[in-house]
């Protein structure tokens, strides 16, 4: 989602158009290669506003077979991810028989990375997360995933789920005529409330407030010889006691 | 106990303090069961969990429907995220993720967090009891000193995707967290031997090398938990040195608290020029040689 900041110092939520996540772009090119080595079709499937509709349409550019969309009236709260996973986790279900669901590590905008692990046990799917190389063979998924402290191998059966990091792949600029062929690829629409059961968690993190970040620096530059620059730089960083020599 | 353990025990004595309430050090490897800062539970599934996030958030989940705590706080790596959320989702319990300055309001915790890339900060908040997972590098590290172990037995544990081997074992560091110089690296760098410009300069200044995230993730020429910013770890040093970074909006959300920004950077209309108190229009093969010099001289 773009975002624009009012005069006051406070975000302005209203209005900003929702695009995909940079991340999102991975796990959408991952399932693209993924269908053309292994077969099989991809369903793009989305919950947000009705405009939405334009994220699904550029995954399907990319390759996506079919969309599917969950249309919140009101947009959620954006930091529910347990709300936001029920709902796909739902969705995932209505679709129909899958194999693998893929998502990206963290949203651009909220940067939670907790969409995906959470979707996994409403769909009691094993879960391989921050992934840096997918393979697929006789309905075994092996996947290196990649943590702070290690890069481990790991094995799941189909079905299962996967958040993708980004450097897996580089994901691929639709042509103009896939932008348009894709405006005829279908989209089913699904308004939330129809997903929203007995068993839906309820609804325990709200966002209270939101305050743009404002920072303000000295922004002194040096332009000159390395010799010349580099000699100011060290006076200035002596002069504000930052150098402990 | 790690670094970003010892970060979460101080963010949890804070709200216990706040709650009145007692707090426990989780820990579900024995290995692990010497460690602590105050009553170490150690949950035992009878199995090696290994860092492997599945086990750890099953056991974690018996634990706490027995134990019932008012909050379980995780520390926000890539482990780390996948339990609090796998555990939350298993418990039906509120999540909060990547928060800082969290606190006690009413019956609820609210915390920080950075969103749109660094530009807004959030306040959150969730229900007691909730799961939260606390941004790396912003509570000072506890130190250590264990007052009791306690073994909770949860029974074996179900293991759902299997690991075949690990490629790649890396050391835990605590360099950058009270580091009070970091000199960072970014894709101005063009390969990984260069690096020891920065980490030479580094040196020179009593402090610790750092980078931005395609430098530990694309090209996988540093340790992820080296990686500053959104996605990585947020620093506090009296001086940040950025040399060759652009200065994106998402890795400047982890360094917005350094007391001095100085970068070099050969684009005049880097983006990190306007977030730094000293730049350097400059290649900087050339001007960390020149500095380096007159370190020495
Ligand atoms: C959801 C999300 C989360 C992210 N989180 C993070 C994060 O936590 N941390 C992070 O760092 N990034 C993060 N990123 C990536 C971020 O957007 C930028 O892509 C990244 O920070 C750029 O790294 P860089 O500055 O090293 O590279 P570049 O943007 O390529 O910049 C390289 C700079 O080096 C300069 N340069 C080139 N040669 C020289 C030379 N010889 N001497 C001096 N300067 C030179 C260039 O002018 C340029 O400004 C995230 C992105 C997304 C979408
Ligand atoms: N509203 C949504 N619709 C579809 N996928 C989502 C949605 N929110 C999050 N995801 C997926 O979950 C990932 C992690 O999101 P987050 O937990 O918000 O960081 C995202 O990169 C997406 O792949």
């Amino acid at each position: 989602m773009e975002l624009r900041v009012n005069a006051s110092g406070t975000p302005d939520l209203s209005g900003a158009p929702s695009k995909m996540s940079t991340f999102d772009k991975n796990a959408v090119e991952e399932s693209i290669r993924l269908k053309e080595s292994s077969g099989g079709s991809v369903t793009i499937i989305t919950v947000g506003r009705s405009d939405a509709k334009k994220t699904v349409k550029e995954a399907l550019a990319m390759g996506g077979d079919r969309g599917y969309l969950v249309v919140v009236v009101a947009e959620p709260d954006p930091h529910d991810s347990l709300t936001t996973a029920y709902l796909l986790a739902r969705a995932i279900e209505r679709a129909g028989p899958f194999d693998l669901v893929l998502c990206a590590e963290g949203s651009s905008d909220i940067y939670a990375g907790q969409v995906g692990p959470m979707l996994s046990e409403w769909l009691a799917l094993p879960f391989l997360g921050y992934v840096r190389k997918v393979e697929i063979k006789d309905r075994v998924i092996r996947c290196e995933q990649t943590l702070e402290e290690s890069v481990r191998v790991l094995e799941a059966e189909l079905p299962a789920l996967v958040s993708v990091v980004s450097e897996i792949n580089e994901p691929r600029y639709p042509t103009l005529l896939q932008i348009m062929q894709a405006s005829k690829k279908p989209i089913e629409e699904v308004g939330s409330e129809l997903l929203i059961d007995g068993r839906a968690p309820p609804r325990l993190v709200t966002t209270v407030g939101m305050t743009a970040h404002a920072m303000s620096r000295k922004r002194v530059i040096f332009e000159g010889s390395p010799e010349a620059t580099s000699r100011k730089l060290v006076e200035a960083l002596r002069s504000e006691g930052v150098l402990k020599r | 106990m790690n670094s970003v353990a010892r970060e979460v025990a101080t963010a949890g004595r804070e709200l216990a303090e706040s709650l009145s309430g007692e707090q426990l050090f989780v820990v579900t490897e024995r290995s692990r069961a010497g460690e602590g800062a105050g009553k170490v539970l150690l949950v035992d599934g009878g199995e090696e969990v290994e860092g492997d996030p599945d086990l750890i958030a099953e056991a974690l989940a018996r634990a706490a429907t027995k134990k019932r705590p008012s909050a379980i706080l995780v520390g926000a790596t890539r482990t780390g995220r996948i339990v609090a959320a796998r555990l939350a989702a298993k418990l039906r319990l509120g999540c909060l993720s990547d928060v800082y300055r969290l606190r006690l309001q009413g019956t609820s915790i609210v915390g920080d967090r950075d969103v749109f890339a660094g530009k807004v900060v959030a306040e959150v908040k969730a229900d007691l009891p909730c799961v939260a997972t606390v941004k790396v590098g912003t509570y000072p590290m506890m130190s250590e000193g264990r007052t009791g172990l306690e073994v909770e037995e949860v029974g074996s544990l179900h293991r759902g995707v299997r690991l075949v081997e690990t490629l790649e074992k890396r050391e835990s560091t605590t360099d950058l967290r009270g580091a009070s110089v970091i000199v960072s690296a970014g894709r101005g760098f063009r390969t990984k031997e260069d690096l020891r410009l920065a980490e030479d300069l580094a040196k020179a200044l009593g402090g610790a090398l750092g980078c931005s995230r395609p430098l530990s993730s694309d090209y996988g020429w540093l340790p992820e938990e080296l990686h500053i910013g959104l996605t990585g770890v947020t620093v506090k040093p009296s001086l940040y040195f950025a040399l060759g970074i652009s200065g994106q909006l998402q890795h400047v959300a982890g360094i917005k608290e350094s007391k001095v920004i100085a970068a070099v950077n050969t684009d005049r209309d880097a983006p990190i020029f306007q977030v730094a108190d000293y730049g350097i229009v400059g290649d900087l093969y050339q001007v960390v040689p020149a500095i380096l010099e007159i370190l020495k001289g």
